[in-house]
Formats: structure tokens, C-alpha cells, sequence
């Protein structure tokens, strides 16, 4: 491996280092934006990866799923209706969401070709092929 | 333990702090945050269904600088509720990795001292099919092969597996003490707040203890509840992985 391919490799895994840290400290609630970061989990298998996401009160019909780089997929899935922060107890912000959001990046390139997702008892199930 | 006015006390780096006196023989119910919050989400509907009140707190530097405000009064996030002859120890924080050994450790003492006759804790067991479980089962793990009469009919006996963290060690204490304890674990997501779980939780308390809370409110509020619970689920999960919550999913090496 050349030095300049070693730099950027490390380079990455500074990057995603900080973004994992970044995403395990904050709370998930992204009020400039209005949306929510869900709970995942991310499982690399021999042929494919399986992510899965906890989406309560999402509108089946509002899940979008794009790969967004080789090693890279965004979700975004709209609620059925408005998460207002003081409906849950908290009175000193006015928030409301509608949107989950989130980027995660994958143990290994991916293919888009072949990707499928599913939600089941509010659990979104994403199947995406890996690269060959 | 020491007694200053009405308020018993705990030695130790993490202290049990007992403000009104309870029963002998009383049942202690744990309800701490690990898989699948299940229980913090049945301790909470266990308290709040029977009415119960709070009659104290686990204290220690060991645990984040932080208050829960409940009706504008600051609470410690790790509370002690009673009611007749059952108390509830439950957490509104994730329990640091640093804390598990010594908060076990405390709180077996402290029920030892105060004439407990049995130890509940309640928690999940990650499945990684969860999604296809209509009805999520329960396990029991038990300090004694006695008390398997106790959760017949309400839990399936674990013979066999790993399990890790401040039950864990509470089930080992009580077994070298004679204290009875049992972990009721219950099929659940290992990331994710679990309402189905809480519920099958709480109806197999329900069975072991005689007691008939509604469970009827964990699913109808399943959303709200997962939500809610996102939070406390993420950080969590990161202590959980300091302690290898994980090998939960191991096969031990040995047989017989």
C-alpha cells in the first residue's frame, strides 16, 4: 500500500472515529433539523449486511432508503404525525419532529443492486448485497 | 450499615439510602436498564400501577453528577419504591461499567441486612429473531435449584449460558449467602426499548409474587414507551458493550 493510500485510509478512520463518538454522545434529538437519529444495529454477513432500525410511529409508506457511496446508506422515514418534545414532559423546549434520519456507514462496500427493506412490528430490516 | 434520624444507610462506594422502614421478609424487585430495557419498562409499570411509594435511593460517585426532576424536585436517577411487602429498586440512568460490580454488591448487602426473604431481578435476554416472536418467553436463573417450584408455570428454568452484569453478580452473592434470588429474563431485542418483552415480563411477576398488574398499558403505549425510551436505550447499549454484555450469546464450552 502506497504512503499517500495509507494517509487517506487513516485519514477515514479518524473521520468515522469522530462520527461514531459524535453519534454515541448526543442525544439523537437534531432540533436545528427537526428530526431524529434511530437506534440501529448493524450486522455484516458473508454476502450481505443486514441493518436494522427501531422506527416508532413511522408511516410505512415513508421509507426511503438510498446508498449514498460504496460503504455509505441513508435512511430517512417520516412519522405518522408530529413528535412534539412538551407532549412527552419537557417544558423548556418546543421541538417538534417528524422525520427519523440517519447515515451509517457499512463494515463494507455495498451494492445498491439486489437491496430490499422491510418494516415489521416497527423494526425497519435492511438487506443490502455486498460488493463482490 | 449505619442509621442517622430515620435514614439507614449502606457503607461502601455505592450506598443504599433507606428512608422509611419496610417489612421483614419483603421481596426486593430490581429494575435495571440492560437488553432491551425490559426492566426498567416493567419495574415502571409495576410501580406506578400499585401505587408505590418512594422510600429511597442508591447514591455513589461512581455514577454520573446528574438529578431526574420529577414535578420540579430533583430525584437520584436510582430509586427505591415499596408498597406492603414488595420494594422496587429502579434505575432512570444507564448503570456505568464501573459501577456494576460494587452497585450488586450494595444492594445484595443491603437486602441481606434488611431481612429480605428474595431477591427478583428483572431484565431481557437479546434473541436475534425477536422480530418473528409473537410472544416473547421467559427464563429464570436461580441462585438455588429449590426455587424452581417458585416461577413454575411463569418461567422456563435456565440451565445452561453466560449471563453478565449486576444480576449476574447479585444471583452469585445471594447463592453464596443462602439469600433466594431469581433473574427472570425475557426474549427481547438486545439494542432496542421493548414493550412486548416488559409486558411477558410483568405477567411472570405477576404469577411468581401473586400480584395481577395491567399489562394491558405496555402495548397499547408500545410507541410512546420505545421513543421514550430511546435515550437511555443508546447509553446503555455503550455500557453494555464495556461489559461484554454479549456473551450472553456464547455457548458455554463445558457440559455436565
Amino acid at each position: 500500500m502506497s504512503k499517500e493510500r495509507k494517509k487517506l485510509d487513516f485519514s477515514n478512520y479518524l473521520k468515522r472515529t469522530e462520527q461514531i463518538t459524535e453519534r454515541m454522545l448526543t442525544s439523537g434529538w437534531n432540533e436545528a433539523c427537526s428530526t431524529i437519529e434511530p437506534l440501529s444495529d448493524i450486522i455484516l454477513g458473508a454476502s450481505e449486511v443486514v441493518v436494522t432500525m427501531d422506527l416508532p410511529y413511522v408511516d410505512p409508506n415513508a421509507v426511503q432508503v438510498n446508498v449514498t457511496a460504496d460503504d455509505t446508506i441513508e435512511v430517512q422515514a417520516k412519522t405518522k404525525h408530529k413528535i412534539r418534545l412538551h407532549e412527552m414532559g419537557v417544558k423548556h423546549r418546543k421541538s417538534e419532529f417528524n422525520l427519523y434520519h440517519t447515515v451509517l456507514h457499512m463494515p463494507v462496500p455495498v451494492n445498491e443492486e439486489g437491496m430490499t427493506h422491510k418494516l415489521k412490528r416497527g423494526i425497519l430490516e435492511i438487506h443490502i448485497p455486498r460488493q463482490k | 450499615m449505619s442509621k442517622k434520624g430515620n435514614v439507614r444507610e449502606t457503607s461502601g462506594p455505592v450506598r443504599v439510602l433507606q428512608r422509611k422502614p419496610l417489612p421483614r421478609k419483603f421481596t426486593l424487585m430490581n429494575a435495571l436498564p440492560d437488553v432491551g430495557l425490559v426492566g426498567v419498562v416493567a419495574g415502571s409499570q409495576i410501580v406506578s400501577s400499585l401505587g408505590m411509594k418512594e422510600i429511597g435511593a442508591v447514591e455513589s460517585a461512581l455514577f454520573p453528577p446528574l438529578v431526574v426532576l420529577h414535578d420540579g424536585v430533583p430525584k437520584s436517577p436510582i430509586r427505591i419504591f415499596a408498597k406492603e411487602s414488595l420494594a422496587v429498586i429502579i434505575a432512570e440512568t444507564a448503570i456505568p461499567a464501573g459501577a456494576v460490580y460494587p452497585i450488586a454488591e450494595a444492594i445484595v448487602s443491603w437486602a441481606s441486612s434488611t431481612g429480605a426473604k428474595l431477591v427478583l431481578s428483572i431484565g431481557g435476554m437479546a434473541v436475534q429473531n425477536r422480530q418473528d416472536i409473537e410472544s416473547p418467553k421467559v427464563f429464570a436463573a436461580l441462585s438455588d435449584k429449590k426455587l424452581s417450584r417458585m416461577v413454575d408455570g411463569a418461567a422456563e428454568v435456565l440451565g445452561e449460558g453466560y449471563i453478565v452484569g449486576a444480576y449476574a453478580i447479585m444471583l452469585k452473592r445471594c447463592a453464596e449467602i443462602g439469600l433466594p434470588a431469581i433473574a427472570l429474563l425475557t426474549q427481547s431485542y438486545y439494542n432496542y426499548p421493548d414493550p412486548e418483552a416488559a409486558a411477558a415480563a410483568v405477567k411472570s411477576v405477576n404469577k411468581v409474587l401473586g400480584l395481577s398488574v395491567d399489562t394491558s398499558e405496555l402495548l397499547r403505549k408500545g410507541e410512546e414507551i420505545r421513543l421514550r425510551g430511546k435515550d437511555i436505550m443508546k447509553r446503555t447499549q455503550t455500557e453494555m458493550a464495556r461489559i461484554n454484555k454479549s456473551q450472553e450469546y456464547d455457548v458455554p464450552p463445558l457440559y455436565g
